[in-house]
């Protein structure tokens, strides 16, 4: 469903509009975990969700709204297969089998396939021990708790700047599977949480039961998102500096509008989205050429755990958007560089 | 037909109106209250708002747009000389009218307006402090527009200018941001909690309006 999760991000405003980079450090009393043994217990959340059968309710939730739905993961061999059923607002159905992503929208009958190469990328950084996740991130086990009936171990991840968020995770004891994460704030404040209520783990795989589905499209409009992969400099852009602790890990060319709602203005030019990764949070940067009539007005803005920002860089259009604190986001929009007229 | 004041009878002719399933005789009774309440005059005008956003992105304009509008057309009208008294309509289209199965689909507000948020109810920003922009519906019904979302969804505008379509303070949308936003999440396996926690979690919630 639709709902966002929406918290008061209590920033400073007078800070942030100054530029001034929030260097509130973090104080963590506790020894920290080592950066080996924080990057032991992130492969293990990544391995068991890939290694175990289960079907629970998962519920998104923060500042009074909340998104819930029903879901399904099987493994068979190195495959992967999920049934996401959304139990709030209008019906929607996402399958996945790997890579590929399905999301149903029965009511409409419109169908979106996607290709979603990403959906694997990351553990290869994690198993080469080169994703210097540590070098921003501090980890402390803090203990065990009971959640969605199964025992866990919780880990608190805390930034070591004011850059990025921190998290709170619940592991099951037993299989590793996330079954709650928390974001967590500049000032401890919980920006949004996603949980499982119930869960079941190590269910009969039914992969068929996805596969049928994903196949079933007759009398749907199908929607098919183009990504073609291409470099910012490639597009005459340059990135004079990054934000601390994030690299490039993806630049696609893409459409942003919604196939068949152009509202009869032609088809809108190609939107450049180059995206950076810390190792736990990510932030994209959209160009495009400005159009007078869809850019009126620059916008900084933070809800729940995302920040936007969008505003005018001579003839284009930029947008920021990261799971971050705002002033990531700003790091990002002064370095970006016009490189060719 | 009595118009008294604001009853549910009166709001469920305006509603059959608005669906075009009104006889002529009914409809020029409901014409007149709409005429002469301004709280019908705007449930008509946050119904068609509602009506307009439900079907496409593109209409989701700002309502102050129909209020000036609507404004100016009534001074113009005021201001031009009568020609003509206009024919009847009912040997032309009376056919058309008189579906009373459909009735009432727009009187509940609060059921309408339910539908309306758990469609758009999504990205958006508020600018505090900004002058009130039009109201585009008395303040219980904008009230019950935004009610389904629990809480009015509190935001921190951290700078000027928010790109936003904002009723009484109260959020609604934007369709443009919600785009980039599902975007961006296209990409959750880019985090290292990726998959599955990050995937499940833009699964769940859905932030474009299809």
């Amino acid at each position: 469903m639709l709902l966002r999760a929406f918290v008061v991000l209590a920033l400073s405003s007078a800070a942030v509009a100054q530029g001034a980079p929030a260097c509130s450090q973090i104080v963590v009393a506790a020894s920290a975990t080592a950066p080996s043994e924080m990057r032991a217990w992130l492969l293990r959340i990544h391995d068991a969700a890939s290694r175990h059968n289960f079907q629970g309710t998962f519920v998104v939730s923060g500042g009074g709204n909340v998104a819930s739905a029903r879901i399904a993961h099987f493994c068979d061999g190195p495959n992967q297969y999920e049934r996401i059923e959304s139990l709030d607002g209008r019906q929607r159905r996402v399958y996945r089998h790997n890579d590929v992503v399905h999301t149903i929208w029965p009511a409409n009958h419109v169908a979106m396939i996607e290709q979603r190469g990403m959906l694997s990328s990351f553990p290869a950084l994690l198993q080469a021990g080169d994703d210097g996740i540590a070098d921003w991130y501090e980890v402390r086990a803090e203990g065990s708790e009971r959640v969605a009936g199964h025992e866990a171990n919780v880990l608190a991840i805390s930034a070591r700047d004011g850059l990025r968020y921190g998290y709170r995770l619940w592991a099951d004891r037993a299989s590793g599977l996330l079954l709650r994460a928390e974001v967590v704030g500049e000032r401890g404040d919980i920006l949004e949480t996603s949980a499982f209520s119930d869960v079941v783990i190590g269910i009969r795989p039914q992969p068929e039961t996805v596969l049928s589905e994903m196949r079933r499209l007759e009398g749907y409009r199908v929607v098919r998102p183009v990504l073609t992969p291409t470099r910012l400099e490639a597009e005459g852009w340059s990135m004079r500096q990054l934000a601390p602790g994030f690299r490039p890990v993806s630049c696609v060319s893409r459409q942003i509008d919604a196939a068949g709602d152009a509202g009869g203005e032609g088809a809108a030019p190609p939107v450049i989205q180059s995206i950076y990764s810390d190792g736990l949070t990510y932030v994209s940067v959209f160009i495009e050429p400005f159009r007078a009539a869809r850019h009126a007005k620059p916008m900084f803005a933070s809800i729940g755990a995302t920040s936007t920002l969008s505003q005018r860089h001579g003839d284009w259009w930029v947008t920021i958007i990261g799971d971050t604190p705002p002033a990531t986001l700003k790091i990002f929009a002064a370095a970006l560089e016009r490189r060719k007229p | 037909m009595p118009i008294s004041g604001f009853d549910d009878s009166t709001r469920e002719r305006l509603s059959a109106l608005a669906d075009g399933e009104l006889d002529p005789a009914a409809s020029t009774a409901s014409c007149a209250a709409w005429g002469q309440d301004p709280q019908l005059r705007a449930d008509w005008h946050a119904w068609h708002l509602i009506g307009d956003v439900l079907r496409s992105d593109d209409l989701a304009a700002d309502p102050r747009h129909d209020r000036t509008f609507s404004a100016r057309l009534a001074a113009r009208l005021k201001a031009e000389p009568v020609v003509l008294a206009p024919a009847s309509l009912a040997g032309a289209v009376g056919s058309r009218f008189e579906r009373p199965s459909r009735r009432g689909r727009w009187t509940a507000a609060g059921a309408v307006a339910a539908g309306f948020v758990l469609v758009v109810g999504t990205f958006a920003v508020v600018r505090p402090g900004d002058s009130p922009p039009a109201q585009i519906a008395r303040d219980d019904v904008a009230g019950a527009i935004m009610a389904p979302a629990v809480a009015p969804a509190p935001v921190t505008e951290v700078s000027a200018q928010p790109v936003a379509i904002v009723a009484d303070n109260k959020i609604i949308r934007d369709a443009q941001l919600e785009r980039y936003l599902e975007a961006h999440k296209q990409f959750a396996g880019t985090s290292a909690l990726g998959v599955p926690s990050a995937f499940l979690r833009s699964a769940t919630v859905d932030s474009a309006a299809r």
